[in-house]
């Protein structure tokens, strides 16, 4: 098994120099990630944070073959340079195994891009699907996307004297990912780049397409210290916000059980987004998002003890 | 009269959408519009109406669609990749003859581009952009203050003519601050549910059918010449054009939107070195104010069209000239915005020497 140091030995194919923010976490995971490929690697990047702030012109923070595109289509053009790489593989022209990686954000991926990954899903392609899921439209400005989780405050739902910000509970994208019957889908975060690397292993190990749904902490619009990222994502497990487990070809398998599980208040503390929660009148929504996390982590927990396949 | 208050485009266009009566907005975040959606999203619950953000570009447009269906006044925008990926629920809506208000805060393309101001989407506003023949009005505003005031003249035109509405601002027009002054709030308690809205049969006799489909090529036919007849009523009533210091000009030029605003000033300084030129600024670009450069052509030695773009409104100024005049552009492109100064230049090296 590769500890911490050997993964962070590893040539990075995200060069030093990008313009992420200041305790972003999603270079650690594109490193982790593309370093469990024991083969090239090709990226298709969705329009986002990291697309954004990898290639200002005229330069280019990556190391590997890289392609850019629309907002909605990293898995279709992924699933073209799969196809493309099948057809040439087959006439002789490529001889090397490749890895084919499409990386997107939750706006990519959750809303505007779920019918194109559905898409590639369903027909079979073998590409690994990475969301860096740091719940919003976080390079645009914070609005609210289909992973936002209840309560926030983002600039399209803004929390006020009437309004607690977000009133839905994100979509469970690694459910949906697996409902395809894919090989392999799971969920992990930023702070954990043994488990990040180990799961892209097996994900770039399936004979079909794998998914893989990391939760990244935004220091600019979860609004916390710059040093806290891994704390938050750290916190975000401990509370049982964020699980980290995986579905292996059906079958729920959680990775992390805490011994004692946190308050959620805990993962709430300190990010601007949530300061209005903590204020009298809003203490009930608080009651009622540890609700919403007690109940999935004890439905996750049946999903895995009954071992039958999703 | 209300008082002047300094607001950013984004955010004036969305508060003169409000004055205007829209009920609802639907959008999807792209710089450089998000103001427009985030500004939409605080007022709109205030005064009881609507904000609905999209998981699409695609899904925003049908909901205005699905909304316009029933009479309400809504009202959409996006950027140009966002627009672009409306432009089937464009298409889809002419053929409807539902209104609505749809604004295009252009950025620089194609493709992803970047998000600084451009002209680029000229074509695809005013030449459909969308499958089918069909046309939107397309409005195109130099200042927040006339910005401002077209929006409520977009959805009286949206309404009379059934049609869609598209106001092109640049992303210098969306993110700069001015004072405007918002002349006119409509009462919108006195809104009636026009006759062709389908919100239920009721009393009526026929059910209402709003549909862009007809599988009998003749009755495709019909509903085609129904839509040109309505887009030559409106190239006869509803251009919109200013003129310029074009009285005494020797020489026009032609521009829309941020390159009409700095022609402006090249004009004036033009003639503080004792060239006589004017500006032909079409605030309509569709219906395009044809007439107005013809009725010019004899009076001025050349036009020179200047846009942010590599040249899309030239070729409409060309066929309203049809030849009888010299026509010459100068166009900036990828977000670059040219000063006074710069225009000035290069409209000066098609003087021939005459004002050295």
């Amino acid at each position: 098994m590769a500890t911490y140091q050997d993964i962070v030995s590893k040539p990075t194919p995200l060069a030093p120099g990008h313009r992420m923010c200041a305790g972003c976490g999603i270079p650690a995971i594109v490193n982790s990630i593309i370093a469990a490929s024991d083969k090239p690697v090709i990226v298709a990047n969705a329009t986002g944070c990291l697309e954004v702030t990898s290639t200002i012109y005229p330069f280019s923070a990556w190391n590997v073959p890289w392609v850019h595109l629309t907002f909605e289509n990293a898995a279709a053009v992924a699933a073209g340079i799969e196809t493309a790489y099948k057809a040439l593989k087959k006439r002789g022209k490529i001889k090397d195994d490749v890895n084919i990686i499409a990386f997107g954000g939750d706006g990519g991926t959750y809303d505007i891009g779920i019918q194109a990954l559905s898409g590639a899903l369903e027909r079979g392609h073998r590409f690994l699907y990475v969301v860096y899921d740091n719940e919003g439209y976080m390079n645009t400005g914070n609005q609210r996307s289909g992973a936002t989780p209840f309560g926030a405050d983002t600039t399209t739902v803004p929390a006020g004297t009437k309004s607690i910000g977000k009133t839905q509970w994100r979509k469970n994208i690694v459910e949906i990912s697996a409902a395809h019957r894919i090989p392999y889908a799971a969920q992990a975060a930023a702070h954990n780049v043994v488990d990040i690397y180990n799961k892209a292993k097996k994900a770039l190990s399936a004979d079909g397409p794998s998914f893989l749904a990391v939760l990244q902490p935004c220091t600019t619009n979860w609004k916390y210290d710059t040093a806290l990222t891994m704390k938050y994502s750290k916190l975000a497990v401990e509370t049982n916000f964020w699980p980290l487990y995986e579905i292996e070809n059906g079958k729920v398998h959680i990775n992390y059980k805490p011994k004692e599980r946190k308050p959620i208040e805990e993962f709430l503390k300190g990010q601007g987004r949530y300061r209005h929660l903590f204020k009298p009148e809003n203490r009930y929504a608080i009651e009622e998002f540890q609700s919403l996390v007690d109940e999935e982590w004890e439905r996750l927990l049946k999903l895995e003890e009954s071992g039958a396949k999703l | 009269m209300g008082e002047k208050i300094l607001m950013k485009g984004a955010e004036a266009i969305a508060e003169a959408a409000i004055k205007a009566g829209a009920m609802a907005f639907f959008g999807y975040p792209i710089t450089p519009q998000n103001e427009t959606p985030e500004y939409f999203s605080r007022r709109m619950p205030e005064v009881g109406r609507i904000f609905l953000q999209a998981e699409s570009e695609v899904a925003a447009i049908n909901m205005i669609y699905g909304a316009a269906c029933t009479g309400t006044r809504v009202f959409a925008s996006s950027s140009s990749p966002g627009i672009s990926l409306m432009q089937e629920g464009f298409s889809y809506i002419a053929n409807s003859n539902v209104p609505c208000v749809v604004a295009n805060v252009m950025r620089g393309g194609p493709g992803l581009g970047d998000i600084a101001p451009a002209q680029g989407d000229y074509f695809q506003a005013t030449k459909g952009g969308g499958h089918g023949d069909y046309h939107t009005i397309v409005i195109a505003p130099h200042t927040l203050q006339e910005e401002v005031d077209l929006v409520l003249k977009a959805f009286d035109l949206a309404e009379k003519y059934r049609i869609m509405v598209v106001l092109i601002v640049d992303g210098l027009l969306g993110q700069m601050m001015e004072p405007v002054e918002f002349k006119e709030t409509v009462d919108v308690t006195k809104f009636k549910v026009p006759e062709w809205a389908t919100v239920g049969q009721g009393d009526r006799e026929d059910r209402i059918i709003i549909t862009s489909l007809d599988l009998a090529p003749e009755g495709l036919e019909k509903m085609n010449l129904h839509l040109q007849e309505k887009y030559r009523k409106i190239e006869e009533q509803e251009v919109m054009v200013e003129e310029y210091r074009m009285d005494d000009a020797e020489y026009a030029i032609t521009a829309f939107g941020t390159m009409a605003r700095i022609s402006k000033t090249t004009i004036e300084l033009a003639r503080s070195e004792g060239i006589k030129v004017g500006l032909i600024r079409p605030i309509t670009v569709w219906p395009f104010p044809s007439k107005t450069i013809e009725n010019r052509a004899n009076q001025v030695k050349f036009f020179f069209d200047t846009e942010l773009n590599a040249g899309q409104m030239i070729e409409d100024v060309k066929l309203a000239l049809n030849g009888a005049r010299p026509v010459y552009f100068y166009g900036k492109m990828g977000g670059i915005v040219p000063s006074a100064e710069e225009v000035l230049e290069e409209f000066k090296k098609h003087l021939g020497g005459q004002h050295e």
